[in-house]
């Protein structure tokens, strides 16, 4: 606080400085990698690169962008920093329950439900879905795509291994999510990790897309892409709803995180407020 | 002039009461009149007659008072009755005459009279006066003579006859006159009623006229009013065509009428503009949308609408929206307060309208521009005393009174409406501000787990390193002398290893051949004592035989299998180049698997792309074994579907020396499939340790070793694309060998090349053996899983609480194999006593039905004793209810399982409520 205040010319001057060589990194690593930062918070992307810089004692951004110009290796450790994975099973269960009351009702009469993960991390969320489509009865017409930008959480997540010390967890959030029968039956254990079972992964597709750079590739009657615009800057996040708006079907329903909303977004008359608590709208 | 007169209400009733006034005034002094007459006319009768009889009695009187007055005198000549007789002819003469006065307009009477009188006067003569002288003489003879002669006899006789006949007459005169006077006492009546009527007739009539006239004009204006009033239509008016008060009324209304349009008009306006403005969130719609209804109203061209931004010095009003009815932009951007007409109008805070514009009024003048409008109005918006905006507006007519009250009127409330909208604006950026600092929280916090994470990932490998590090460092010099050893060692060791795995090699194909002699003999002897041909063998001997002999089959199989892969080891194995004609391959394909492909129900079909050539130049004998290999497998493990088998020509990018082309044969079914992670796994011959994926996948294990060495031998490759529960894909890509010199050993890097271009052009996503990473790692934690997975139970304590003894001895034993201690309660009060002796328990399961104490309620209890909250409980329920769950939950179980239970569910829960 008191740096923001006693803020001198000496430091507007690196303030400004700064700005530029993030601009200039950003720049640089969309140029030889294709993944775009350029509209992703500043402040996010900056405290990553700084974590980066301390790891690797690098004194300048300007020294992270040599290094990632230079050095693929760097590049990618980069890459990694700036995808953030935190996710769960049944993240936020209040969601999982107002999806299962609500809007499979909505779903049920389709004869095909196609359900998109954009931004699905290691998989989590969408294993999520699959078990409460399961249970609802409704697994076999449901196509679930899972995308996310980062292919090494993409493999963890086609993988379907979980670490064990997290299930417990799991279990709770299941539970609070209003599962219908026992969580273990979803998974097996050795002593290291949980197995999701087969049957449910296989009725996941992953591929790797880009929210930022790449199109539409299909109509979804649902899509999830829970805290990921959390990342964006009110732009990049209006751009990213106009890309949702095109792959919804009509009355089709967009989920977000919890953190987030629709409301100050420039589509939202777009969407009516389906569940607003747990983020649910619903393309008009 | 006409027009002037008035002929009001007052005068017209007036009048109507004058002239039946004079009407009656007339009636009456035509009746007094005619009555003054009759009255004159009945006195002249009664005066006249009275008289006229008095007189006649009188003079009768007279008469008979002389004849009694002369014969008293004459009998008695006393002077006393003489003074009557000489007072009658004295008075008589005096009463005929009054009678001949009263009657000489009678001539008829006074003749009468006259007769009369000459009659008396006779007597007089010749009766009266003689006799009386005779007497004063004393002539009695004369007198006694004269009685008898009696002279005046009939003169008075004749006299009082006459008065008689007089009397008569004179009645019959007075009656006659009685008569006249009745009848015109009855004209008088007759006139009296006559004009009674025609009084009251001019009356009614006048009356009729008068009101008429009034009522007329009055309906009228009631007509009118009743139609604005149900019609609403306020435009129209009273037309009133007589000059009276009702006029005047017709005149007052219709001014209030204008006054009331007027007002609702304003009202209106005010109205319709004010909803315009409800609901809308940003400043330029707001401008757009009053600056037109306003401009519209106030019949202006141009309008341009002006906000106040800044504070203090640097206001500025920058214009939000403009107006005009031509296109184009209209007005300036923004101006300052005081600056031109506008700002100056802002300065001093009222409405200004503007009506002589200048010759020069430019752009400086006013914010509208270079247009020269008739007039211009510019009003200032006050919210709490302070301008917040301007409004300018430009007509080509000039502004009427009418439209500045409506501007004054609506700009009242306007301020407020554009604060609101402020306002709303203000909260929406605070709300939005609000929600992106959310987002931000939400971002920092997942990178903050994020970091958390890599940090306690990046400890765990720095005390990993550290460890090593330390243990090397021990060990660096005792290690580096191994080294040197084992490095001499391992130099001697590869020596005799590769003479070694020679000998092995050579000693297995020794070996097997030499057992197949005698297995032989095994297969062929219990196959015919499996036909019972003597018929001396039981049905279980039967069945024996047939085990026998198919599990002789199975190890001649393993036995020629082994002998192959110990030739291909050894290097044994030549390859006989040779043509194959591809176009015999489906019939003998079909040849073998057909009737194992009906036995299953399956269906099988073999594919030849047609660009396919009919030769390949391989080595049959192993090529067909490759196939039959893969297809044996194929059917083994697909209960259902089918089996294909297709031929592909691959599409050469590269050619390589002494290689005509590739081809790709693909053995797809419908199977089981394999697990990703296995793999790598089944195309390796006895290194993998885990009997059971050998026995899932493998077949004898060495099938698909094998396949894949003569792949490679062949100058090939063997691929795998499968995924469990989904089927495999096998791909066999082997290359037409044109030239025998070239050694088949420099395919393989070929071999390499086109798979992966395959590959890529195929986009096949699927990880191909040979590319997959995580390939080493599972031969090495297939084994040491078994152990982890023992060590999370080993040792352990688990309670089971459950009234079925049955079930306790199934866990029990199931649990104990895991090397955990187990022990067991019946009911819940039991598990509460065990729990209170033993406290390194380090799971319960729980049934929930049990008698006395049910399972809900023994958790509740243990989860009420403090140093059991965190007590790892996995309720056991027989029936998965929703409801049950739920109580589970709410009682604090961990976690649920249903009966009957599965064991590997059960394990998996275990594992994670017991994984520390
Ligand atoms: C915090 S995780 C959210 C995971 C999951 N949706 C959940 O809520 O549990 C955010 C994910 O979004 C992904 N992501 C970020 N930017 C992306 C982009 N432009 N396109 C696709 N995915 C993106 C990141 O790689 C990361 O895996």
């Amino acid at each position: 606080m008191k740096d923001l205040i006693w803020n001198n010319d000496d430091s507007q001057e690196t303030n400004i400085t700064e700005t530029i060589e993030m601009e200039l990194l950003l720049e640089g690593l969309y140029r030889v990698s294709g993944f775009d930062f350029r509209q992703y918070m500043r402040s996010s992307i900056q405290r990553r690169v700084q974590n980066r810089m301390q790891i690797e004692q690098i004194q300048t951004i300007t020294g992270v962008l040599e290094k990632v110009l230079h050095d693929p290796m760097f590049m990618n450790k980069l890459l990694n920093d700036f995808s953030i994975n935190v996710t769960e099973m049944f993240r936020n269960p209040e969601f999982f329950k107002v999806f299962r009351e609500k809007v499979i009702p909505e779903l049920k009469e389709l004869p095909e439900i196609r359900i998109w993960h954009a931004g699905c991390a290691t998989g989590e969320e969408v294993y999520s879905m699959a078990i409460l489509m399961e249970e609802e009865g409704l697994i076999h017409k449901a196509k679930l795509y899972a995308t996310d930008m980062n292919e090494t959480v993409l493999n963890k997540a086609r993988s379907g291994i979980l670490p064990l010390s997290k299930m417990r967890t799991y279990t709770k959030n299941y539970m609070s999510s209003g599962g219908t029968r026992a969580f273990s039956e979803y998974y097996t254990t050795d002593g290291h990790f949980a197995y999701l079972k087969p049957s449910l992964l296989k009725q996941i597709s992953f591929a790797q897309h880009n929210l930022v750079t790449d199109q539409s590739f299909n109509e979804f009657h649902v899509i999830l892409c829970r805290n990921v615009l959390i990342y964006f800057t009110t732009a990049l996040q209006n751009q990213v709803y106009e890309l949702f708006y095109e792959s919804l079907s009509t009355k089709g329903f967009l989920g977000l995180g919890d953190k987030e909303s629709i409301k100050f977004a420039e589509c939202a008359d777009q969407y009516e407020e389906f569940a607003e608590l747990v983020k649910i709208y619903r393309k008009k | 002039m006409m027009n002037n007169f008035r002929f009001g209400i007052r005068q017209k009733i007036i009048t109507g009461y004058i002239v039946i006034i004079v009407c009656l005034i007339a009636a009456i002094l035509a009746v007094t009149k005619q009555l003054d007459n009759m009255q004159k006319e009945r006195n002249f009768i009664i005066q006249h007659d009275f008289a006229v009889r008095d007189l006649t009695s009188n003079i009768e009187k007279d008469l008979l008072k002389m004849e009694s007055g002369q014969r008293g005198y004459i009998v008695t000549g006393d002077e006393n009755y003489l003074q009557p007789y000489n007072e009658a002819r004295e008075q008589w003469g005096k009463d005929f005459n009054a009678l001949s006065k009263l009657l000489s307009d009678y001539p008829d009477q006074l003749k009468e009279i006259t007769a009369i009188n000459e009659n008396i006067k006779e007597w007089i003569e010749v009766a009266g006066e003689p006799s009386i002288k005779l007497k004063q003489q004393n002539d009695t003879a004369g007198i006694r003579d004269f009685f008898q002669k009696d002279p005046g006899k009939t003169e008075i006789e004749q006299t009082l006859q006459q008065f008689d006949s007089f009397r008569n007459n004179e009645k019959e005169l007075v009656q006659q006159r009685a008569d006249n006077l009745n009848n015109q006492n009855q004209y008088l009546e007759i006139g009296l009623f006559s004009l009674l009527a025609f009084v009251i007739l001019a009356s009614i009539a006048l009356a009729w006229i008068i009101s008429g006239s009034i009522i007329k004009t009055i309906k009228a204006v009631v007509e009118t009013i009743r139609a604005m009033t149900t019609g609403g239509n306020l435009s129209s008016r009273i037309h009133v065509k007589s000059n009276d008060e009702i006029r005047d009324l017709g005149f007052a209304t219709n001014e209030l009428l204008d006054s009331f349009e007027e007002r609702d008009w304003l009202q209106r306006s005010v109205t319709e503009v004010v909803s315009k403005n409800q609901g809308i969130s940003s400043l330029e719609n707001l401008a757009e949308i009053f600056l037109s209804a306003t401009a519209q109203i106030t019949e202006s061209s141009y309008g341009a609408f002006y906000i106040k931004e800044g504070k203090e010095k640097n206001v500025r009003f920058v214009k939000k929206g403009a107006f005009a009815d031509t296109a184009g932009d209209v007005g300036r951007d923004s101006f300052a307060l005081g600056q031109g007409l506008i700002g100056q109008c802002a300065l001093e805070k009222r409405v200004q309208v503007i009506n002589k514009i200048e010759g020069d009024y430019t752009l400086i003048s006013s914010g509208l521009g270079e247009t020269k409008p008739r007039s211009i109005l510019i009003a200032p918006i006050v919210h709490e005393e302070e301008i917040i905006a301007v409004i300018e507006l430009a007509s080509l007519a000039e502004y009427t009174s009418q439209h500045l009250a409506f501007i004054e009127k609506v700009l009242e409330t306007f301020g407020l409406t554009i604060n609101r909208v402020i306002d709303r604006i203000e909260i929406a950026r605070l709300l939005s501000e609000s929600q992106a600092m959310t987002e931000e929280l939400q971002a920092q916090s997942e990178e903050l787990q994020t970091q958390s994470e890599e940090l306690q990932m990046q400890s765990e490998e720095l005390q990993m390193i550290n460890e090593q590090l330390e243990s090397r460092s021990q060990d660096a010099e005792e290690k580096s002398k191994a080294l040197e050893i084992a490095k001499k060692e391992l130099e001697e060791k590869a020596k005799q290893l590769e003479t070694g795995s020679k000998y092995k090699s050579e000693f297995l194909a020794n070996m097997s051949h030499e057992l197949r002699t005698p297995l032989n003999s095994i297969l062929i002897l219990s196959e015919m004592l499996a036909e019972n041909s003597s018929k001396s063998l039981s049905e279980e001997e039967l069945e024996f035989a047939r085990v026998i002999h198919s599990s002789g089959q199975d190890l001649l199989n393993l036995i020629n299998d082994i002998l192959d892969f110990s030739k291909v080891e050894a290097g044994k194995l030549e390859i006989m180049l040779s043509e194959v004609n591809l176009s015999e391959f489906p019939s003998s394909l079909e040849r073998n698997f057909t009737h194992i492909a009906d036995q299953k129900g399956l269906n099988f079909t073999i594919n030849i792309a047609p660009d396919v050539p009919t030769i390949l130049q391989t080595d049959e004998k192993r090529f067909q074994q490759i196939i039959k290999n893969l297809l044996s497998n194929a059917f083994k493990f697909t209960e259902k579907g089918s089996v294909s088998v297709r031929l592909n020509k691959v599409p050469a990018d590269v050619t390589y020396a002494g290689i005509d082309y590739w081809l790709e044969v693909s053995i797809k079914d419908t199977g089981i499939g394999i697990p990703k992670e296995k793999h790598e796994l089944i195309f390796q011959a006895f290194q993998q340790g885990d009997g059971a994926t050998i026995r899932k996948y493998g077949g004898t294990g060495l099938g698909l070793s094998i396949s894949s060495e003569f792949a490679k031998l062949l100058g090939g490759r063997l691929q795998l694309q499968s995924e469990e529960g989904k089927g495999s894909t096998f791909k066999l890509l082997i290359p037409s060998i044109s030239d025998e010199s070239v050694s088949v050993q420099t395919f393989a890097g070929a071999s390499a090349e086109v798979a992966t271009a395959l590959e890529q052009s195929a986009k096949v996503i699927e990880d191909a053996p040979a590319t997959a990473k995580i390939a080493p790692a599972v031969p090495e934690t297939e084994q040491p899983i078994m152990v982890d997975q023992e060590k999370v139970f080993y040792g352990k304590t688990v309670l089971i609480t459950d009234d079925d003894n049955r079930n306790i001895f199934a866990l029990k034993t199931a649990l104990e194999q895991k090397g955990m201690n187990v022990l067991n309660a019946n009911n819940g009060m039991e598990c509460l006593d065990v729990l209170e002796t033993n406290k390194n328990i380090d799971l319960i399961l729980m049934d929930i039905m049990m008698p006395e104490m049910d399972g809900y309620e023994t958790m509740q209890r243990i989860r009420g004793l403090n140093e059991f909250t965190d007590l790892p409980i996995i309720a056991l329920t027989a029936k998965a209810m929703k409801n049950d769950r739920e109580k589970c939950l709410e009682a604090g179980a961990s976690d649920y399982i249903s009966k009957p239970l599965k064991l590997e569910q059960l394990f998996s829960v275990m594992h994670v409520w017991m994984t520390k």
